[in-house]
């Protein structure tokens, strides 16, 4: 008996795979950036076997952390700092393909139904990610890990009644100290991850029952699947490797050659709780936010709502824009909208990182108000869509 | 072909955001860093020409009784611990000066310490009373003791560990932490990570005249020849990232490793997909 066969008796393992491979398909008319989900597994999985990597070797410890990152990883353990370039600038380039991931489906409308569910179970992971590089980025105990922590735990003060309880709560002191640290660690490397894992399966898992959108949101029926798509396996994959491989190719060019982007030089400094630095800045992923933040630079809680605002309103995009046209290829109006919203993204992640004085204060705040109209005008689009839609079927 | 186009938008937004992070955001910032002035001509000039033998004896006379001056054999009149408390920071050792700083800068600092250093309190008392002949007598001798060829690691040594550790490479700091923060106001910072902290010009003109770059900061200027400031910053952007060489090796394989992946997948790719459509 051929081991395959034995597996099969137990497993029904050749069921399986044609379920899972080479009987599911994937719609044709699909573009590369439909690899990103794979992309972003991929990179979960490295970030995940560099921070094991990692761990070994770190030490939660205030008085320890900075010399345990910069000195016995970076420096002494063979190639400790491979795992670290690794480690660091995967976490920024994780950034990046969620953002493609994101606006790939924003694009072409894969928030729409049926694929609700997989758009919500994929903003869980997006807020659990960010998360993890939040907590992650306090671990090694620079000057930038530590002040970035002060300034965004104190931004849970405003909070009305509860706010400065709840800060000390979040940081175990009354400052950002050791036990911080050390709580941060345990999100870090135990929580959070198992989070990500656990709503990942359930994100694919979602992908699977409804299957994937593509460039004209064309819904294909079940009978239909075979004619109008490609096999998972080994169509869809051989050309998903050949994106892997461009991909890592890029990645592994950052990680040796062009890092700087994602190690702030004022991060090999460590920690100094007396001295403030001049300029205080998140890693670049989160610098559109907090420009949000700093837009509405006239009221420091009016700028505190719309910055939570401006994380979590993309999670109701679902219920926001309900136009009948699916993907935004075919929507003119749409398309105005969706690259003015692109740059203005671009323009905010820019301005995150200058001082907020003068003209880039006005500038922030014109660009957190067209953040914002993206959202609102997506009723509007929807109904002028839905308009010309039925007056069109009349004609 | 449409996948080409998609990628070259997706390049385009990349690129625009970065040069908008990093090269964009970085000089709103820092500014553009002035460049160093090794001539030291802010300081007035004079002429120097003297015989090493009487700066011998001008040396065991005026500057003995607080700096030793080992590769002549001569001790310093004062130990560690009693230098500590006059000065709160410990006077350095003389044999290789003439090799780390600049003639003329030193012949003023002989002469009005504080001046030159820009630091009013600056611990080495003035010397105004010794002749522009004596000063050139000193310098002649401090010249003739000096070794010519100094690594950045030594004149790391002499110019920079009364005040700095460089704890990575266990180069411990001479003068005790306390003293130094009643003698500076702070206790001056670790440089075993300053070369990765701080860009390279920032380094040069930093060590070239701290207060450029921090007005007002404790740090003296100290007067480094260009030749030895270069090799301090050498040294401290070596040490802070050893592994720079090897890096960029391994670096190179793994790019070659991956592109010919690229090569292959898109070899398997075409024969998969030459029957689809
Ligand atoms: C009363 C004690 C005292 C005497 C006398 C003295 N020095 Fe100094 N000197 C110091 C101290 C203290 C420092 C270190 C101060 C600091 O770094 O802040 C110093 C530093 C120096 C430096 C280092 C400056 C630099 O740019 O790195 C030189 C060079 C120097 N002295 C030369 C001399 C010479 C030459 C004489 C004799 C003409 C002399 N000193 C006499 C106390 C003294
Ligand atoms: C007399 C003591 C003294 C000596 C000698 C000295 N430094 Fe410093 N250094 C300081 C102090 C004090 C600071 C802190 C400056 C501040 O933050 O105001 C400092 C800061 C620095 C910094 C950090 C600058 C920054 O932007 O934070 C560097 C780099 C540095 N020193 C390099 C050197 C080098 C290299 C030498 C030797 C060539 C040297 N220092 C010699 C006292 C000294
Ligand atoms: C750890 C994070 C994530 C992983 C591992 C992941 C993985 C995947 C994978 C493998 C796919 C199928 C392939 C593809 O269409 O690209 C997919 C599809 C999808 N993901 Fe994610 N994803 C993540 C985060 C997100 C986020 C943050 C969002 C948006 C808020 C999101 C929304 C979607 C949508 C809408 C689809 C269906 C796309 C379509 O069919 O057109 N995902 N995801």
């Amino acid at each position: 008996m051929r081991f395959i066969d034995w597996l099969d008796e137990r497993l029904a393992i050749r069921q399986l795979i044609k379920v899972m491979m080479t009987e599911y398909y994937v719609p044709k008319n699909i573009n590369f950036l439909w690899s990103f989900g794979v992309l972003i597994v991929l990179m979960l999985v490295i970030l995940i076997i560099s921070g094991v990597f990692l761990l070994m070797y770190y030490k939660p410890d205030a008085n320890l952390a900075f010399d345990s990152v910069n000195k016995t990883i970076m420096m002494d353990v063979a190639y400790g700092w491979i795992f670290r370039h690794v480690h660091a600038v995967g976490a920024s380039i994780m950034f990046l393909l969620l953002y493609v991931h994101m606006a790939r489906g924003i694009y072409y409308g894969s928030f729409k139904p049926p694929r609700e569910l997989v758009w919500l179970t994929g903003y869980v992971l997006f807020v659990l990610m960010s998360a993890t590089a939040f907590t992650g980025y306090l671990l090694p105990w620079g000057q930038m890990s530590y002040w970035a922590a002060q300034t965004i735990t104190t931004l849970f003060e405003k909070i009305p009644f509860i706010g400065p309880d709840l800060v000390i709560w979040i940081r175990g002191h009354f400052i950002v100290e050791d036990p911080t640290l050390t709580r941060f660690f345990a999100l870090h490397v135990v929580f959070l991850p198992l989070l990500l894992i656990i709503v990942t399966a359930v994100h694919l898992y979602a992908v699977r029952i409804v299957g994937s959108n593509n460039e004209d949101g064309e819904p294909i029926p079940k009978e239909e699947k075979k004619k109008k798509g490609i096999p998972f396996w080994p169509v869809f994959m051989s050309k998903e490797f050949f994106v892997m491989a461009v991909f890592l190719t890029f990645f592994f060019f950052l990680v040796f050659f062009h890092y700087e982007f994602a190690m702030d030089p004022i991060n090999f400094i460590p920690a100094d709780k007396l001295q403030t630095p001049p300029h205080i800045y998140p890693e670049w992923y989160f610098l559109a936010y907090y420009e949000v933040l700093r837009g509405f630079f006239f009221s420091q809680n009016l700028g505190l709502i719309a910055f939570v605002l401006s994380m979590f309103i993309a999670m109701f995009l679902p219920w926001l824009d309900r136009s009948p046209i699916v993907s935004g290829k075919h929507r003119p109006l749409f398309q105005i909208a969706f690259w003015i919203f692109v740059f203005d993204f671009v323009f905010l992640t820019i301005l995150g990182k200058l001082p907020p004085t003068g003209l880039y204060a006005w500038l922030g705040l014109i660009g957190s108000i067209i953040f914002f109209a993206f959202f609102f005008s997506l009723p509007i689009i929807s109904r002028i869509e839905r308009k010309q839609l039925e007056n069109g079927g009349k004609k | 072909m449409k996948e080409l186009k998609i990628l070259a938008i997706l390049a385009i937004i990349v690129i625009i955001t970065y040069l908008g992070i990093e090269p964009y955001a970085k000089h709103v910032m820092h500014g553009t860093i002035p460049p160093p002035d090794f001539s030291y001509l802010d300081l007035p000039k004079f002429k120097l020409a003297g015989d090493p033998s009487k700066g011998r004896e001008l040396f065991k006379v005026n500057c003995a009784s607080c700096h030793s001056l080992k590769a002549d054999g001569i001790e310093a009149g004062m130990d560690k611990k009693t230098a500590e408390l006059s000065f709160h920071v410990v006077p350095p050792d003389l044999s290789n000066i003439a090799a780390i700083v600049e003639e003329h800068f030193l012949a003023n600092f002989i002469r009005d310490p504080q001046n030159a250093t820009k630091n009013p309190k600056f611990a080495m008392p003035p010397m105004g009373y010794l002749t522009n002949d004596q000063i050139g007598d000193i310098i002649a001798y401090l010249k003739s003791t000096a070794k010519k060829e100094l690594t950045g690691k030594e004149i790391l040594h002499d110019a920079c560990t009364r005040c700095h550790s460089v704890k990575y490479q266990k180069i411990p700091v001479l003068t005790s932490p306390e003293h130094l923060k009643t003698y500076l106001g702070k206790i001056p910072p670790d440089l075993s990570l300053m070369g990765r902290a701080k860009e390279h010009e920032y380094l040069i003109t930093f060590i070239n005249n701290p207060q450029v770059l921090l007005p007002g900061t404790t740090m003296p200027r100290l007067g480094l020849t260009q030749e030895a400031t270069e090799k301090v910053v050498a040294y401290l952007e070596q040490i802070a990232d050893p592994h720079k060489e090897e890096r960029e090796k391994i670096g190179m394989w793994v790019l070659i490793y991956m592109l010919i992946g690229v090569f292959l997948t898109y070899a398997w790719k075409k024969k998969i997909w030459k029957n689809i459509h």
